[in-house]
């Protein structure tokens, strides 16, 4: 296993990193570039790659233990916000089972897998990348850049472009949420609600979107 | 893809971050080639807006800063345009380059995952 965090600014990955203490080789993507190569919208994601660099699955929804807050009982109190995140995240696919059953038959069988695709259908079940959406990636790219250069006023414009023409992926929205303030003195603010620079936030996307059941790529098993 | 000039943009340079080698056939990948007259250039630069009008990659220009950012292709239609998986240059948690090229031979397992 490899993992990669997309993540613009990579000290952002080294709490979790170091908590993990992972034995793989555990990498970081600070150019959101695998995103563009490998049709990652969202995450967590994955793709399978073959002895010989093949892919055999494209980009798809991975989890292999389902999260806690899918099966926890939303307790009474909280935020009607946090409340309403939970109860759309309790509505994401959940197959979590059988992709780990997949990843072990493909572990033991490689290409007589089942799971395991031929080159064809793995293009063919990629990401679908519209004008609009190769657009989009430039646009996010340059954001990035401008991010890193000169400052994030200069990156907003671009990744509110990115946003509008690619409302499905996440994780240009999801990355430039982090990066504006919606709790007092918090950057990374893992709530994601309405702030004052962009024009979405993560729960009035995620039901604008048709609900947590649009919410993933649910692997085809 | 980022530019600061749209002249001597290295061949090489462009096919390690897209994955596309321009070629005196064409605009290579995999197993995929593109025929694109005038795309390589005979000093071994790459006519960057030959090769986003014949891949269909949006050239997107930034003036106030100076600065293009050179979109995917959009050949295929989907995100990948062939199965042979791209190699990015990725850094480990010390920043040391790693390339998913150097697993070859044992399946890889990639996952995305983000702090957000």
């Amino acid at each position: 296993m490899v993992t990669v965090a997309l993540d613009v600014n990579p000290a952002h990955t080294y709490t979790w990193i170091d908590a993990a203490a992972p034995t793989h080789p555990s990498l970081i993507d600070t150019g959101h570039v695998t995103g563009e190569l490998f049709g990652f919208i969202n995450i967590p994601m994955a793709v399978w790659i073959d002895e010989d660099g093949m892919l055999v699955r494209p980009a798809e929804s991975a989890t292999i233990e389902a999260s806690p807050m899918r099966n926890m009982e939303i307790p009474d109190g909280l935020p009607e916000r946090l409340t309403s995140m939970l109860r759309e995240v309790k509505k994401i696919p959940d197959v979590t089972e059988q992709y780990r059953a997949a990843i072990v038959d493909w572990a033991h069988n490689g290409a007589a897998s089942p799971y395991a695709l031929d080159p064809d259908e793995v293009v063919a079940r990629s990401q679908p990348r519209s004008d609009a959406h190769a657009r989009a990636a430039a646009c996010f790219e340059l954001g990035q850049h401008l991010l890193h250069t000169v400052g994030h006023n200069a990156a907003v414009p671009w990744w509110r472009q990115a946003h509008e023409l690619f409302p499905e992926n996440w994780t240009y929205k999801r990355q430039a949420w982090t990066l504006v303030t919606t709790a007092a003195g918090d950057e990374n603010d893992l709530m994601q609600g309405p702030n004052d620079v962009y024009e979405g936030n993560w729960l009035d996307d995620v039901i604008a979107g048709g609900g947590g059941e649009a919410y993933a790529v649910v692997p085809a098993l | 893809m980022i530019l600061e000039t749209l002249e001597h943009v290295h061949a090489a340079a462009i096919a390690d971050r897209t994955g596309w080698d321009a070629k005196p056939q064409g605009l290579c990948r995999g197993e995929l080639c593109v025929p694109a007259p005038g795309a390589l250039r005979e000093d071994g630069t790459v006519d960057v807006e030959v090769m986003a009008q014949r891949l269909g990659m949006p050239l997107v220009h930034d003036a106030e800063h100076g600065v293009w950012a050179l979109g995917p292709a959009t050949a295929t239609g989907r995100a990948l345009s062939t199965a042979a998986a791209a190699d990015p240059e990725l850094i480990d948690r010390a920043g040391n380059p790693f390339r998913l090229s150097s697993l070859r031979g044992r399946k890889v397992l990639l996952v995305a995952w983000a702090s957000y």
